[in-house]
């Protein structure tokens, strides 16, 4: 049976295709990635909406990057590094994320106690929406996408010290707004303290 | 207040590492915005075919006149053209047509307006029209064996020069003579190819 366009791999000659700005080529690329790389523009950004605009603004910087991918690491990684590099500088520039070393020194956490006493979270997305940008920027970065604490310091220009705080605080908060969710079902540890990655 | 675990946590977090939401647009609203900022390269041909429709209204004429140039000029038949008119005044690039039909006489002349030449151009398609369904139900003399093979040979090299117009037209799109001989071709294409399928031993009454 014959593919769909979708489902075909992206492959050499269809970068060399994107890159002349073959369409159908593009539209491959496009296809095959945009799930991952559109997942951590939503994380990052929190808001739906903004996440759609940035999303637009993340595939065009990749589009016009093309000429420039060496096949120094895999596509998806590359275009990853573009997404996280380019939404970051989005939240910057709408000042969500202007005062990231302030957030770790403001002391907040009695306040969102309270508001999260009323707030149910139906999913780790809401929840996540729930934290400050840089928070949920040094929790997405080392939790779900695997950076290290180093990596996060230079992409969000704080020191390593700085982004194991802002993970702490998220963490914390996180498990206070998703206990509702959990059952007995669900294997419980040994009430372990945090063991992300460093 | 309850909490979860670390280890609930990080159940949690697996699952949504794992998942992976639609995208956030659709395909055309990012084609769009890199059409717009000339990422996307067009289709030359279509677009150029396309975005002009006084391209095709010309091209309708030129297969106009090529088919019934074609037809005439293959066939050997006396001219039905008008005593007195001007040969020149029918050359389709570079071949002369002396016996071309009466729409052609007026290409000569200067058009008082963009109007007027459109509107000779729809007057011309509908002639076109007319006389392609006409040569293909009749012929314009006994069609022999010998001239049906004739015209599939031709229709064959026909074939390869298109193919030469086309990517000639694709290195230089906008270039008016490609362009004509382009047209021209094709236009010839199609007449012969109502010659190719027309039954023999037909024959043209009149036109």
């Amino acid at each position: 049976m014959t593919k769909k366009v979708s489902e075909m791999p992206f492959d050499q000659l269809d970068l060399k295709r994107a890159i002349t700005g073959d369409e159908r080529a593009m539209q491959r690329l496009w296809s095959q990635h945009a799930p991952h790389i559109d997942a951590v523009v939503r994380r990052l950004c929190g808001d739906p909406e903004l996440a759609a605009d940035v999303s637009q603004e993340v595939w065009m910087q990749i589009f016009r990057a093309l000429p420039s991918y060496r096949g120094d690491s895999q596509f998806g990684t590359w275009a990853h590094r573009i997404a996280v590099n380019r939404t970051l500088n989005a939240l910057r520039k709408i000042r969500r994320l202007a005062k990231l070393e302030t957030d770790i020194e403001d002391d907040s956490a009695l306040i969102e106690m309270d508001t999260d006493r009323t707030f149910l979270a139906e999913s780790i997305e809401q929840a996540m929406a729930r934290l400050s940008p840089g928070t949920r920027a040094v929790f997405v970065l080392h939790d779900i996408e695997g950076y290290t604490h180093g990596e996060i310091g230079v992409e969000l220009g704080i020191t390593p010290g700085g982004s194991k705080s802002q993970l702490f605080k998220a963490r914390a908060r996180l498990r206070r707004l998703l206990a509702h969710l959990v059952d007995e079902s669900i294997p419980v540890g040994k009430g372990k303290e945090h063991v992300a990655p460093v | 207040m309850s909490h979860l675990f670390e280890d609930q946590l990080d159940q949690i977090i697996a699952s949504e590492r794992a998942r992976q939401p639609a995208p956030l647009n659709e395909w055309r609203t990012i084609a769009a915005r890199a059409r717009e900022e000339g990422l996307i390269r067009e289709s030359q041909s279509r677009s150029w075919v396309a975005g002009q429709p006084w391209i095709q209204a010309a091209a309708a004429v030129l297969l106009l006149v090529g088919g019934i140039a074609i037809g005439r000029t293959t066939i050997a038949l006396p001219s039905s053209g008008h005593p007195g008119e001007n040969p020149g005044q029918a050359t389709i690039s570079g071949t002369s047509t002396a016996s071309t039909a009466p729409a052609i006489s007026t290409m000569g002349d200067s058009f008082a307006s963009v109007d007027d030449a459109s509107a000779t151009l729809e007057r011309a398609l509908g002639e076109y029209q007319r006389a392609s369904a006409f040569l293909a139900a009749n012929s314009s003399g006994p069609t022999t064996a010998d001239s049906s093979r004739i015209y599939k040979d031709r229709l064959a090299a026909l074939d390869e020069v298109g193919n030469a117009m086309e990517s000639a037209l694709r290195t230089a799109p906008h270039d008016p003579v490609i362009n004509q001989y382009y047209l021209a071709t094709m236009g010839a294409r199609v007449a012969t190819q109502q010659m190719v399928a027309r039954p023999v031993g037909l024959a043209l009454r009149g036109f």
